[in-house]
């Protein structure tokens, strides 16, 4: 499967976390967010002029909004090619 | 164990946005405040309740997501937890998300201390399509688990009694243990724990703490004064990382994280098929790329429209025996001392309730209503591509929101950023939003005479300046924001009763702190006004104030007080020019009325809010602020002056 970030990952579609990338601060945040490697996540939404992204953990069922340089530090692969 | 002589201490504690703080003011009566924005409680709130012939002491925590701080605010809640052993926790879970919010469930039974669990918001989660078996969630965790909806007071008398069952009993639950070769590094390094190790809460949770935390320092004293230790704790981390691929911390959360999800998995069946609720589609539009930015234009001109046709007639209503009442006290008195006197306390009084509170409760009204509906977090979404411009991030836009209405909790609030660069750049930009205080006076002077939408056109123009210092300001600051990791909660019914609530305990607050400084101001300058003691300061002031600014010389007084409370120079301004509040265009133009209104609104923060920025960001910043203020306050109302002439 391939593995690709958060950022260039395709909305509505079942992703699983696969790594984290950041420091251990951004790390720690996510987990304690309830982010945890191997969740199930999906893009929820963009917004214009390329601002945050919004994911949603289907694992822990929590909705984060997530700056673009944090996204681009998660690694996800896609699980399943239509919802 | 509880303490002698002194009440058993009941703690609250729970993640974010659980419904803790309404929980807590529900048993409580009006003293936390909550919304529905992450993390609205900032500092803990004690309150004494009797319950069945008891008295217990009451502390609401702010919340927490783990028991490792990522920011001052959950630090808060550590330093309680770890320096006074409560004799209760009370765990408040949002039971519609309760898989994430037992992990930090899990956490806490790890402490061992007797604990009851409020599984709050089961309205909610039996929406979702959630059946919890409360007596399985119960025994799985070895604590007592009790459904409340505190927005309707549900649950709260159950929840107390068990409160008190557990007190008189002291039943401490025992941890749940994990994968057995991890559990296994915990006990090696517990064993190696010295007998007078400083021992939080048990030997164990101690361990796990010791792997957990991020903390250089702690590895860094720890090497100088127990090498022997350290090395085993290293040995642990290294042991934990190799088996797992993963850094030890991480390995931990993951435990707690998938005994969370076993623990959901067999008390939980969510029924399959769950319907999109309208809700969630309101959402949509709310967050939709391009409606979203619209909805949020079309919610902040609203929010400040309706607060002047509410509070406008208002306002018109009460001025009238207002006038007539100071009118017929001439007459009766004359210029006398007396007159002097009744006149500065009628005008303080008056002044208060007649300019003032018209515009002030719509505004706390709206602000609890935005909040608790859970659009603050939507906004600092929408709005984190704005913040990033301005050196920030999208989670301020909270402190921000909140400091139009009072810019006192805003600056507490910036304790929800995680990083001080960012609370530094927040807190020296939250004196330039127009808060409750100045909204009146530029509702009542702007709005008033020269029509609302020019009061618009001031906010516009205050947010485009609040983004321009900030950039400036962030480029004095080498690091960049850490960026945004923000929860967004769903979206709530907001419960009227806690709005009102809130407005009611705001309102509590101004009259009880801030209508006394006003009287006592209006007083004051009525017997400066008699000694003429205010035509000395006036002088003084007069090269900045008639020659810079292009104000009647009566003003500069006004100004000073400004200092004490922001409305107090509007009633100050009436008083000092000696006119009624409809006649004052006719000693003053509409351009001097708007240099007066700018430079008030930029100059100098209030006492209030300097002695906050002290305490919560430092002395050097409270100083910084208020030079920032005021060069601002000054350059900008000259420019306007230059632009618009007297």
């Amino acid at each position: 499967m391939k593995i690709i970030s958060l950022i260039d990952a395709p909305p509505d579609r079942l992703l699983r976390i696969v790594a984290f990338l950041g420091g251990h601060g951004v790390r720690r945040r996510l987990l304690a967010l309830g982010f945890h490697k191997y969740d199930v996540i999906e893009l929820d939404s963009r917004s214009i002029f390329r601002g945050p992204v919004l994911v949603r953990d289907l694992t822990s069922d929590t909705s984060l909004a997530l700056g673009r340089g944090i996204a681009q530090k998660i690694m996800v692969e896609v699980i399943d090619q239509r919802k | 164990m509880t303490k002698e002589n002194k009440f058993p201490e009941i703690i609250f504690i729970g993640q974010p946005n659980c419904g803790k703080s309404t929980l807590f003011n529900a048993i409580a009566g009006l003293k936390a405040q909550t919304s529905n924005f992450p993390g609205t409680t900032v500092k803990h709130t004690h309150s004494k309740v009797s319950y069945l012939g008891k008295i217990l002491n009451i502390i609401d925590l702010p919340g927490t997501y783990s028991l490792n701080p990522s920011d001052p605010a959950e630090r808060v809640v550590l330093s309680h937890l770890f320096l006074e052993k409560p004799d209760l926790i009370v765990n408040v879970v949002d039971a519609s998300i309760l898989g994430r919010s037992l992990e930090l469930t899990l956490e806490l039974i790890e402490l061992g201390y007797p604990m009851v669990v409020a599984l709050n918001m089961i309205d909610l989660a039996e929406k979702k399509g959630m059946d919890i078996d409360l007596k399985k969630l119960a025994k799985y965790l070895g604590v007592p688990v009790i459904p409340t909806i505190a927005t309707h007071g549900r649950g709260i008398k159950e929840l107390l009694e068990t409160a008190i069952r557990i007190l008189d009993n002291q039943s401490a639950p025992s941890s749940i243990k994990w994968s057995k070769d991890v559990e296994d590094r915990i006990e090696k390094l517990e064993k190696k724990l010295p007998s007078k190790f400083p021992v939080v809460a048990n030997k164990r949770f101690t361990a796990i703490k010791m792997i957990e935390t991020s903390k250089l320092y702690f590895d860094k004293m720890l090497k100088e004064v127990n090498p022997s230790l350290k090395k085993a704790l290293d040995k642990t981390r290294e042991e934990l990382k190799e088996m797992h691929n993963a850094p030890a911390y991480e390995v931990i959360a993951a435990e707690r994280h998938h005994l969370a999800l076993k623990i959901l998995e067999e008390s939980t069946i969510v029924k399959r098929g769950k319907r999109v609720s309208w809700l969630e589609k309101v959402d949509d539009v709310i967050m939709h790329p391009l409606l979203g930015y619209l909805i949020l234009l079309a919610v902040f001109l609203g929010f400040f429209l309706l607060i002047f046709e509410i509070g406008n007639p208002i306002e018109e209503l009460l001025l009238n025996p207002l006038n007539s009442l100071r009118h017929y006290l001439l007459l009766q008195l004359g210029h006398s001392v007396y007159y002097y006197l009744i006149d500065g306390l009628l005008q303080g009084i008056g002044g208060g309730a007649a300019i003032v509170l018209p515009y002030f409760i719509p505004l706390l009204f709206l602000m609890g209503f935005l909040e608790d509906v859970g659009y603050l977090a939507r906004a600092g979404f929408l709005m984190d591509t704005f913040m990033h411009r301005i050196g920030l991030h999208g989670k301020s836009i909270s402190p921000f929101i909140l400091g139009f209405g009072c810019n006192v909790p805003a600056v507490v609030s910036t304790r929800i950023l995680e990083s001080r660069r960012d609370r530094i750049i927040t807190s020296l930009l939250i004196p330039f939003i127009p808060c409750s205080a100045r909204t009146t006076i530029i509702l009542a002077l702007i709005a008033f005479y020269l029509g609302p939408i020019w009061a618009l056109g001031f906010y516009v123009f205050s947010i485009i300046l609040v983004a321009v210092i900030g950039r400036l300001i962030s480029l004095f600051f080498k690091t960049p924001s850490p960026g945004l990791i923000l929860e967004i909660p769903s979206l709530k019914i907001p419960s009227l009763k806690n709005i009102l609530r809130k407005t009611f305990f705001q309102l509590k607050s101004f009259i009880e702190f801030a209508w006394p400084i006003l009287i006592a101001g209006s007083v004051v300058l009525s017997v400066f006004q008699l000694l003429n003691l205010d035509k000395v300061i006036n002088y003084i002031l007069s090269p900045l104030v008639v020659r810079g600014l292009g104000l009647p010389q009566e003003l500069g007084v006004t100004l000073i007080f400004s200092f004490l409370r922001k409305e107090l120079s509007l009633i100050m301004m009436l008083q000092a020019l000696g006119i009624n509040y409809q006649n004052l265009l006719t000693i003053i133009s509409k351009q001097q009325l708007v240099i007066f209104v700018v430079f008030i609104n930029f100059f100098i923060p209030c006492l209030s809010t300097v002695a906050i920025l002290w305490k919560e960001i430092g002395k050097k910043i409270a100083f910084l602020s208020m030079a920032l203020n005021t060069s601002v306050a000054i350059i900008i109302s000259l420019i306007v002056r230059l632009i618009i002439g007297t």
